[in-house]
């Protein structure tokens, strides 16, 4: 074992800043060791996929990791080649957080090819481990590293995988942990989307487009991502309660007339709220039933 | 009386759409029965000339020949019109017979209408022969009437005058006694008389800014003509060329064109009753239309479905190219068109349509008819498409007055300059490559485009307009890149047909 890096921290379970979401694992880790702001732990989408990815997956990868992120929601993942890599690649494109959870030490560039991001990750996201420093790569330790994805995360999103995989034994993991499953389909025909059609088979929520992952998230963190500011919210609530035109809003919310615009946009755009043919805005159809189901899970 | 035998040809010119194109005309007065004949393919109002030229060299106490007067208008082919005539004419019998000798400037290009007592009347157009004149570098002789408008062309020399008994004395006006024409104002009402309606009244700013072209949909009384009335008082002023350009146009047409040349942006709405020819202009000779008298400001449209179909499909192509070629017998004539349209129309027939108090009873199939006579071609030309509702007249009230149009011209001008510093064209004419260069998209915004694009069903010219928009949406907001934040403002104006 070498000595601690500067910059990186040790949390041992029990001590302020470990995060409670671990206590869901049989068997917590006794002590996590990493680099970044740890408030991010526990709080993201996990996005992971199969080394050897196709094109598909790897664009897929990228793709929903960087909308995730730029909405301010972590983005985590086990910095493999392949689909992991892609993932956190796609969260700094976006300038928004990622977790990149190893199974080697915190401080160990593995794999190699993963360096230059580990070092982005490590300045402005988190690199975590339950190895200790320098701890070295090993066979057993990458499986346990994948429960300690899922439960670092509110959901998994299993964008490619054959079977069997570590990437499937993830999704596997975060069913027992009660996590919600994300999987992208893909063809029939590919052993890599193999893995994610078997889940969708089992009940997890198909993920086809950024709308799908929007309606996800907007369940999984009702608190609101990055770019739903205090107008919008606020706008939302006003619009549930009754359908107002836009100087009635502004006026209601005391904002000017241009944020209140395009908080009525992006909230259009979502397909949350709609325009009435009078001209008023108004919550739209499929927000009213997101609503309700909320409502239902609250009362069973 | 033997000195009342002789030639003579003073220059002259005929309008040629804008262009004053040079005519001399000949005088050849000889011995033989008492005649007065004009030749070359001189018009009606050219022919009734001899009559007026006649009583003006009387009443002004020269000599009117009594012998053959022949006059000709050289080139032969070219048509010539209107009554611009009859001051180049008289000149010419005036010289023929000695009664002026050397004055005044026998290189000028002379141009004016007579009465029947010698007084020297304008004429339309007398922009045009000005520019005409300077470019030649030849005096211009004309009504006194026309010096104020000719004196906004610096480096001509104009001589005015009254009637003809001022011709020995003609000479050019010093620019000390040219009179400064007074700054009319905006010439327009303000946007501080509109209370609410802040979608509309922003989308009249961008509109602004970007030129872009603007729909108002809305039901009878929502204060759609209101708004598009204003759009004129927060654009910018004309800048020299544009003003140039755009008084030509009005003078050509025989309008007031001082109010252009002290920059007040032009703006017409003419009703829905127009034929082709009075928008696009025609008729012989040619004049220039409606859009070519918006060149450069506004053309505003009422009542947008109740114009001739045939009318709006002749508005596609001069609100692609910015001008309109007008082909006809005699030749093409190219009139400059390069204006911001806005119109505006009601829902549906009865204009009550989505309007919770009234009823709408119009069908389904009225309406969709209704909405057909605009037509998508043209529909595709509006960038801003925006719902002026009825406003409930209980919350009128609550509203405080609006901005001025001066603070909202302020934010368009710099704006515009924000473009001008970017070496970017106004936004609403980019497209392609140029357009996706200008907006310097990252990757959070591309998202963004792929997201709405799919959101709202935009097809690649969707896409396009929503570009252009944020484009100048971000310069309204003084930043160089467009941003999510600006694609989904823009989102907010995109037309999908009247909806």
């Amino acid at each position: 074992m070498s000595g601690s890096p500067t910059n990186g921290w040790v949390l041992k379970q029990g001590e302020a800043g470990y995060p409670s979401v671990l206590e869901d694992l049989p068997d917590p880790p006794p002590a996590l060791y990493g680099f970044g702001d740890h408030a991010l732990l526990g709080d993201g989408l996990a996005v992971i996929g199969a080394r050897q990815a196709t094109p598909y997956g790897l664009s897929c990868a990228r793709r929903f990791a960087r909308w995730t992120a730029n909405r301010g929601i972590p983005v985590v993942s086990g910095a493999a080649i392949g689909c992991d890599l892609e993932a956190h690649r796609g969260a700094l494109d976006a300038d928004g957080p990622t977790v990149a959870v190893l199974g080697c030490g915190a401080d160990v560039d593995y794999p190699l090819r993963a360096a230059t991001v580990l070092a982005s990750i490590r300045r402005c996201g988190v690199v975590v481990s339950e190895a200790p420093w320098g701890g070295p790569p090993t066979r057993w330790t990458f499986p346990r590293r994948n429960r300690l994805i899922a439960a670092l995360s509110r959901a998994v999103l299993v964008v490619e995988a054959s079977l069997p995989s570590g990437t499937f034994s993830t999704a596997d993991h975060a069913l027992d942990l009660g996590r919600e499953v994300l999987a992208v389909p893909g063809s029939i025909f590919s052993p890599e989307s193999r893995g994610p059609n078997r889940l969708i088979r089992q009940g997890a929520t198909p993920i086809t487009d950024v709308s799908d992952l929007a309606h996800e998230l907007g369940e999984a963190w009702s608190a609101g991502p990055r770019t739903l500011p205090g107008t919008e919210d606020r706008l939302l609530a006003c619009l549930t309660a009754d359908p107002l035109r836009p100087d009635d809003a502004a006026r209601v919310l005391g904002t000017d007339i241009v944020s209140l615009i395009r908080a009525i946009a992006a909230l259009e755009a979502r397909g949350w709220v709609t325009r009435y043919p009078d001209g008023r805005y108004g919550i739209s159809v499929a927000y009213a039933r997101l609503q309700s189901q909320h409502l239902d899970a609250e009362h069973t | 009386m033997t000195s009342d035998r002789g030639q003579a040809t003073v220059a002259t010119a005929t309008l040629h759409g804008t262009e004053a194109v040079g005519v001399e005309v000949q005088v050849d007065v000889t011995n033989g029965l008492p005649l007065f004949a004009i030749v070359g393919l001189a018009d009606a109002a050219v022919m009734e000339a001899r009559e007026r030229v006649r009583a003006a060299i009387r009443s002004t106490g020269y000599r009117f020949p009594n012998a053959r007067i022949v006059v000709n208008l050289a080139p032969g082919p070219l048509r010539k019109h209107g009554t611009g005539f009859d001051l180049p004419i008289a000149i010419g019998i005036l010289r023929a017979t000695g009664q002026l000798d050397g004055v005044p400037e026998p290189r000028a290009r002379a141009v004016g209408e007579l009465a029947l007592d010698g007084t020297v009347r304008s004429v339309p157009g007398i922009l045009a022969h000005a520019l005409a004149a300077r470019t030649n570098a030849v005096p211009l002789l004309g009504p006194a009437d026309s010096l104020d408008a000719a004196s906004a062309l610096p480096g001509l020399a104009y001589l005015p005058v009254r009637s003809l008994t001022d011709l020995p004395r003609a000479r050019a006006s010093s620019p000390v006694q040219r009179e400064r024409l007074v700054s009319a104002g905006t010439g327009s009402p303000d946007l501080a008389d509109i209370r609410g309606l802040g979608l509309a009244r922003r989308a009249l700013e961008i509109a602004a800014a970007g030129s872009h072209n603007l729909l108002l949909i809305g039901p009878p009384g929502a204060g759609k003509t209101m708004l598009a009335r204003r759009l004129g008082s927060i654009m910018p002023p004309l800048d020299d060329e544009e003003r140039l350009n755009a008084a030509v146009i009005h003078s050509v047409a025989g309008l007031d064109e001082r109010h252009v040349l002290a920059g007040v942006r032009p703006f017409r709405a003419p009703h829905h009753s127009a034929t082709i020819a009075g928008l696009v202009g025609g008729g012989v000779p040619l004049r220039p239309g409606e859009i070519s008298l918006a060149h450069a400001g506004v053309l505003f449209l009422d009542e947008l479905p109740e114009f001739g179909p045939a009318c709006l499909q002749a508005l596609r192509q001069p609100l692609e190219d910015g001008r309109v070629v007008l082909v006809r017998a005699e030749g093409r004539v190219r009139f400059p068109a390069r204006f911001t349209l806005i119109a505006a129309a009601n829902p549906c027939p009865c204009g009550y349509r989505g309007d919770p108090d009234r009823g709408c009873r119009c069908g389904e199939s009225t309406v969709a008819r209704y909405h057909a006579r605009v037509g998508g071609p043209l529909m595709d030309r509006f960038d801003l498409v925006v719902h002026v509702d009825r406003m409930d007249p209980g919350h009128l009230l609550h509203y405080e007055a609006g901005e001025s149009s001066a603070t909202v011209r302020g934010r368009v001008c710099a704006a515009r300059e924000r473009a001008a510093r970017a070496g970017l064209a106004t936004p609403a004419v980019l497209t392609g490559q140029a357009l996706l260069d200008a907006c310097r998209l990252n990757s959070g915004a591309l998202e963004a485009i792929t997201f709405l694009g799919r959101a709202h069903h935009l097809s690649a010219r969707g896409v396009t307009r929503l570009l252009k928009v944020a484009r100048t949406v971000a310069h309204l907001a003084g930043e160089d890149r467009v941003t999510e934040n600006h694609l989904h403002e823009a989102a907010m104006y995109r037309g999908e047909g009247f909806r």
